[in-house]
């Protein structure tokens, strides 16, 4: 099986479409973090409501329309969030928004099987990326390479907006050092709450690619919340290519661990985890040196 | 700094006497809501021990609890030990993974110190979850109770069983109590305000971290061997993050570093937990609803919330006493 280049060509396919997911998920965290030091334990809410959304808008205005809109609800959701809880918790410790952020996720869950119920919800594949295609001898079905090349093109325009625009310059000065760049006249809350709502954005974008791929369940903000906490520790709180490298590393040794060590896979990512908080407890690539 | 306030002691007795003499007036419901109570406030106290004084905020609790629990029934059922060395050996097993834990996070602080204990705690759930051994998904079953027989008490009935839970609680605030007055307390009460300090007066940091973390693990054992015996079914769920987050809740709504408000906040908890989810099925949301509510009103849960009340009755104090920040 292993000596098949076609089992390769398909793992490495499975181990990218996670990594983009996670890497979807994952970078808004991290910048948050990075930029404001609020840990948003609710961050896998924020994703289930996007897949709930976009679960419910298929059936009115097909796939696309809750492609489109669930970002924005659940980034219209991440605004109220920022204007009732999270303004007022900024100073008040990593203790405090740990639970605050984890009283909202008891509550998101709830929410959601008041208003959903609790049995999953499927939604199909939109009729563009139905089937499959024929790549290098593998079957892969389009749409999970439509999640690959998404996740690619995000982190393409992020790359570019960070590094090559105003706004993306003030966000890095913001990370870097917030008092500073703050004295330097850059409003540091605007900019925060920008990076909290786009943030947001993602992580529904994220949820609405997700829901045909999974089944759409409750539970399903609780499940991704540990493994895109992994991503953002090992890669680095708060910058970009952390999460690019936290969400590869997570989605190559999950995929292969699963194939080639099943004994040992679920144990093997966390052991990874560990052994980069014993050697790096700032994770591989930090945003400050 | 720890000290016994004479409201803290009269919180203390007038508890032990409610929970001592509900054991005589409560039915069979109400005694197993009490034992449930217990091993709840037996691991906050775990908890509060090393989050509310040394501000390790762990999030592996539910994790070492859960070894606790797996290491009893093994110990029990497979390799045939009658219950008290099978206790021992599971709680110097919580033991020995929190001292290990402690030692390799004792460098990280805040933020990463809450995900180096959660990734530490999800490497326990998957392990127990994968490994046939103890059962995977199913759980294990047949964990005994002690067999006090010789001195004519009879663990299988639940009025006993409550009693025994209660004196347990009651060993493991002592111990607490015990390990906060002595000198490891008191470095660890330091070392939660001043790292660097501590560090330059020559103390050990990560050694003293690692201990106190292993007796908090300790307690947390016991609490899992205590939870084996009650339900004599034990299942991988023992170990999921969830039930030390949920444990941090209760010692959030308690009050943390009081040591006894984490007490107070188990039975609120189970109680709540038993009223509100025979209402609605959405339980969950309410207590966060709480949790929100408390978090944000800045009081330190309830006997912190009562604490401050009374205080304000009082002349203030000429030169006000550092708080430690949460």
């Amino acid at each position: 099986m292993t000596a098949d280049l076609g089992f390769w060509v398909l793992q490495m396919l499975n181990a990218l479409q996670l990594s983009m997911l996670l890497f979807l998920l994952s970078v808004g965290l991290t910048v948050i973090f990075g930029l404001m030091h609020f840990v948003n334990l609710a961050h896998g809410s924020l994703y289930a409501f996007g897949a709930y959304v976009a679960a419910s808008l298929a059936g009115v205005l097909g796939y696309w329309g809750g492609f489109f809109l669930a970002p924005l609800a659940v980034a219209a959701m991440g605004a109220a969030l920022y204007f009732t809880l999270i303004r007022s918790q900024r100073r008040a410790g990593p203790m405090a928004q740990v639970l605050i952020t984890f009283g909202l996720i008891f509550v998101a869950v709830d929410a959601t099987r008041l208003v959903w119920g609790d049995l999953p919800i499927g939604i199909a594949v939109p009729a563009v990326f139905e089937g499959q295609l024929s790549l290098l001898g593998v079957e892969y079905p389009i749409y999970r390479l439509f999640i690959i090349t998404l996740g690619l093109a995000v982190l393409g325009v992020l790359t570019l907006i960070l590094s090559r625009t105003q706004i993306g310059a003030m966000i890095r000065a913001g990370v870097d050092n917030d008092q500073m760049a703050a004295c330097l006249g850059i409003n540091v809350e605007r900019m925060f709450f920008l990076v909290f709502v786009v943030g947001c954005a993602l992580a529904g974008l994220a949820g609405a690619v997700a829901a045909p791929v999974l089944s759409v369940t409750p539970d399903m903000g609780l499940q991704i919340l540990i493994p895109t906490l992994i991503v953002i520790v090992i890669g680095g709180l708060g910058s970009l290519k952390g999460a690019v490298a936290g969400s590869l590393i997570f989605g190559f040794v999950q995929t292969f661990g699963a194939v080639l060590l099943p004994t040992l896979s679920s144990v093997l990512i966390y052991a990874l985890l560990a052994a980069v908080l014993v050697a790096r407890p700032q994770g591989l690539l930090p945003a400050k040196g | 700094m720890f000290q016994h306030t004479p409201l803290r002691l009269t919180t203390l007795a007038l508890l032990a006497a409610g929970s001592l003499a509900y054991t005589f007036a409560a039915g069979f419901f109400g005694l197993e809501i009490l034992a449930e109570i217990a091993i709840l406030a037996i691991l906050v106290i775990a908890l509060d021990l090393v989050a509310g004084f040394g501000g390790m905020v762990s999030l592996c609790h539910g994790a070492l609890l859960g070894v606790g629990a797996y290491a009893f029934t093994v110990a029990a059922t497979e390799a045939g030990l009658s219950a008290a060395p099978a206790m021992a050996l599971a709680i110097a097993l919580s033991a020995a993974l929190a001292f290990a834990i402690g030692a390799v996070c004792a460098r990280s602080t805040g933020i990463y110190f809450i995900m180096a204990t959660l990734a530490f705690g999800q490497m326990g759930y998957s392990f127990v979850f994968q490994s046939p051994l103890f059962g995977g998904d199913d759980g294990l079953a047949g964990a005994p109770r002690p067999d006090l027989g010789a001195i004519g008490i009879d663990l299988t009935d639940s009025r006993a069983f409550a009693i025994y839970a209660i004196l347990l609680v009651a060993v493991t605030y002592l111990v607490a109590a015990a390990t906060l007055r002595s000198g490891l307390g008191r470095s660890l009460v330091g070392l939660h305000h001043n790292e660097k300090r501590l560090r330059a007066l020559g103390l050990t940091v990560w050694r003293a971290k690692a201990t106190a973390f292993a007796i908090s693990g300790a307690l947390a054992g016991l609490a899992g061997c205590l939870a084996a015996q009650h339900t004599q079914y034990i299942s991988p769920g023992l170990l999921s993050w969830t039930v030390s987050g949920e444990a941090l809740v209760v010692v959030i709504l308690g009050g943390l570093g009081t040591l006894v408000g984490p007490i107070l906040g188990a039975i609120l908890f189970v109680v709540l937990k038993h009223e509100i989810s025979a209402l609605t099925p959405y339980w969950h949301a309410i207590v966060g609803l709480i949790l929100i509510a408390v978090v944000m009103s800045r009081a330190n849960g309830v006997v912190g919330f009562v604490e401050a009340r009374l205080a304000t009755r009082k002349p203030q104090p000429l030169v006000k006493e550092a708080k430690a920040d949460a």
